[in-house]
This record gives C-alpha cells, structure tokens and sequence, in this order.
C-alpha cells in the first residue's frame, strides 16, 4: 500500500468501519510508515477531543413535559396498514399480486369459450345439413336461416359443405373446406352478441387483429371483419399456417 | 425482527422513544443553532414518529429512525431558513469559502492545535461547518452512528458519507487552527501568510481580493 491510498482510509479506520484485508493493509502500512503512523494517531486523537469538547447539551425540563403533554393529548397509535406491523406479509402480498397477474395473464392467453368451441366442432366432425362444392349455393342456403349474409370466399374452390350451428345463443354458419394441401379447414361465422372479442394469442394480420388459440392438435384464430361478422377459422396446422389462410381471405374480402 | 403482534401502545412508543430525547435535542440544537427551533424540532420528531409507529419494526434501530425522521424535517423546514441567515450574515462560513479550508491546517500545526483547543472554539467551528458535513461530523463523532445508518439517516450512498466526513472533519480541523491563530495561540504558518498553498487559510474578503488580483 502506497502512502496515498493509505491516506484515504484514515477516516474509516479511526470510524472503525475498515475490515477485512483493507484493515489488515493498513495496518501493515503503518507498522511501516512513520508518516502515515503519526497522520492516524493524529486524526483519531482529533475525534477524541472533538467528543471531548461538544459534550451533550441538556434536554430542557419544559421539553420533555412538552412532549408528554402532546402524547397525552395524541390519539391511540392505530395501524393503518397491516403490512407496516407483519413485513412478512409485504412479500406474501406481493408474491400474491405476481400469481394473479400470471394467472390473469394465462387466462387472457387461454382460448376463450368461441375458440373452445370451434377447436370442438372440428373435431367432432359432425355430419354436414347441406353438401354442395358451390359458394353461392351454400350462401344461399343460409338465407333466412341466419340473420347476416353469409360469406363465401372465392378462393375457397374446395368447399365440401356447412351446417347450422349455434353459438352464443345464436345461429351461426360453419364451412368445412378441403385446402389443396388436404388438411380440412373449418370456418365458423356468426354475429357476436357483444363487441368484445379477446382471449388467446393476438396477432395483427393485415389490418386485422387476430386472436389465435390451439388444442388437441389444432389451432384456430378469430377476428372480426369489416361488418363486424366474427370469423373462427380453424385446422389441423400450426399457427403461421393458419395466419396465412386468414390473410388470405382478409385479402379476398377487401378486394 | 419480530414485529409486534398487537397495535403498539402508547407505552410502547415511550418506551423505545424517550430515551433518546437528548440525543434528539442536541443534535437538533447543533443544526438550527437555536434553542427554540430545536425544541420545535425535537417535538415534531416525536410526534411523527408517534403517527407512523405503526410503521416501526420493534426491534429494530429506533434510534436511527427517529434521526431519519429529525433529518428529514429539519431539511424540509429549517435548511432554507439556515441558508439566507447565512447570506444575510456574509460569515466566513459560507461554502463558497469554506472550500478553501477542505485541504486542512498544515500538518505540523496539528500536534500543537489538538493541545490547545478551547471547548468554545470547537462549538464555533461547528457551527461555521456546511449543513450536509456538519451533520456527517455529528452523527458519526457524537453519535456514534455506523457509515451505513448515516446513509440511511441522510438518505445517500455511504460512499457519500465518507466524503461528507472527510470534508466536513478538514473544515472543522482548519476552522480550529484558524481560531487558533486568530487569538495567537498558534503562529501563523509562513505558507499561510504568503498566500502560496493551495489549502491555505483566508478569510472571505481577502479571498476576494486574492480572486480579483488573479482575473
């Protein structure tokens, strides 16, 4: 230890706050330093007769009766807060609010009741009320059945089928399409009863966005379109798969 | 800690509070430099401490707590009050001057100034130290507090507080020397009366002068 740096721990060491190997260099570098020897025994004699000097002024009788007299006067101590008296319980209550937001935040990603049961319908594979390869005649065939006009995609050239089925204690529109990649595609259209629609995984697709849900080895994604018609799209592919098929038919319905 | 289990009493409070008292009013006294403000000082400690008591671990250090709270009024309350008394005053206390006296008295003028220090003179220079230093110097030198509790009384790193120690210890040691010379029971030193080292003594207006010799 060079003088310098012996100087910067004078005030630690007489405060009996250096420890450790600093305290031990130290001291090896006053058993070696006369200079610094004489500069620590100076500062420590200094606090001393600072103490020495200042001694504690009296408290004033009339002070403490002061005091005494407002305790008096004061309202009983009331706990405000139970977390001031049980610090225990600040990190029970924190660790509480972290298991809610997780679990609000696992619910928010939990496929909601519509993607549930789409992921259900699909699998169940019901026969189908009307058999026809033709889109206008399946939209057709919804007229005065359902309370919206059905839409078709045109792309869709491998339609198979639809049936009625009820959502949210409505009539809703189920298309069952065959993709040229031979994986059956669902799509299930109805007019939600209120304007919410979250839940799942939300992705922006297009202009759209899109919240997508997965189960059971399949993966369904809803948005709502232009005249506010929800669309459940469901299929035995992954997600991006399915991204893509909405995107596909959010294209076809703007133009 | 175990924290009470019930709301703390009125006994309670008295017990782990009064007895610091005079530890509350003397250093409240060294910071306002006025009895009455202390007094009203210490007394508005107390009383918010007896508000938020519920808030206080039993246990733990009441002392430093009820320093923290005192800390924190007389910052609030009486600091800015302290610092116009001190323009107004135009005292060789003021920081801008005091800064010449950081690097401390001339080593050889310590043996001989720890000898012949006078309890009035000490009080004095106190007094003249900065408000942050000087609460250092206090709480450390006569209360005793650890560097860390000085940090959490003082709200700042304890590296700060070192600082704050060292500056506010030199201040004190070259205020004292100064003193000491003043009433010629030191001699000056010849360095000092030259006006050549950099931490040499100077009183605010030949500081001043020193300033517009050298523009």
């Amino acid at each position: 230890m060079k003088c310098a740096q012996a100087d910067t721990f004078i005030h630690a060491y007489v405060d009996g706050e250096l420890a450790g190997v600093d305290r031990d260099s130290y001291e090896q570098h006053l058993l070696e330093c006369d200079a610094c020897s004489h500069a620590c025994r100076l500062q420590g004699r200094f606090k001393a007769a600072v103490r020495g000097h200042l001694s504690r002024p009296p408290l004033p009788p009339h002070l403490k009766r002061r005091i005494e007299e407002a305790l008096a006067l004061a309202p009983a101590i009331r706990r405000r807060f139970i977390w001031h008296s049980y610090p225990r319980l600040v990190p029970a209550a924190a660790a509480a609010v972290v298991l809610v937001a997780v679990l609000g935040a696992a619910r928010s990603h939990r496929a909601p009741l519509v993607l549930e049961q789409a992921l259900r319908t699909y699998h169940a594979a019901m026969p189908m009320d009307v058999v026809d390869s033709n889109c206008s005649s399946i939209a057709n065939w919804f007229r005065g059945k359902v309370d919206f006009a059905v839409p078709c995609p045109r792309n869709a050239r491998a339609i198979q089928g639809a049936r009625l089925v009820n959502v949210q204690d409505r009539f809703g529109a189920y298309l069952v399409y065959q993709v040229p990649s031979g994986h059956r595609v669902t799509l299930m259209v109805f007019m939600p009863e209120d304007e919410t629609l979250d839940g799942g995984r939300r992705r922006v697709v297009g202009d759209r966005d899109v919240y997508f849900g997965s189960g059971r080895g399949a993966s369904t994604a809803a948005y709502r379109d232009r005249d506010g018609l929800v669309h459940v799209v469901t299929s035995d592919v992954d997600e991006d798969t399915l991204g893509h098929l909405v995107e596909a038919a959010l294209y076809e319905q703007r133009n | 800690m175990m924290p009470f289990r019930r709301p703390p009493s009125k006994t309670d409070f008295e017990r782990e509070v009064m007895p610091h008292l005079p530890a509350l009013y003397g250093v409240a006294l060294r910071m306002t430099k006025n009895e009455g403000d202390a007094e009203d000082l210490v007394q508005e400690t107390v009383m918010r401490a007896y508000r938020f008591f519920d808030s206080f671990e039993a246990g733990t250090n009441c002392k430093a707590w009820l320093f923290r709270i005192l800390t924190n009024l007389f910052c609030n309350r009486y600091r800015e009050r302290e610092r116009e008394q001190e323009i107004l005053d135009q005292v060789e206390s003021s920081e801008a001057n005091l800064g010449q006296f950081v690097g401390g008295p001339p080593r050889d003028a310590e043996s001989a100034l720890l000898g012949r220090m006078l309890s009035r003179d000490v009080e004095r220079a106190l007094t003249a130290v900065p408000t942050e230093f000087r609460l250092a110097v206090i709480l450390a030198d006569l209360e005793d507090f650890s560097y860390i509790e000085i940090a959490e009384i003082m709200e700042c790193p304890a590296g700060t507080v070192m600082s704050r120690l060292y500056r506010g210890r030199k201040i004190l040691q070259r205020l004292l020397h100064d003193y000491a010379v003043e009433q010629g029971i030191l001699k000056e030193d010849a360095a000092a009366k030259e006006g050549k080292a950099p931490d040499a003594p100077v009183d605010l207006a030949s500081y001043r002068k020193k300033k517009i010799s050298e523009a």
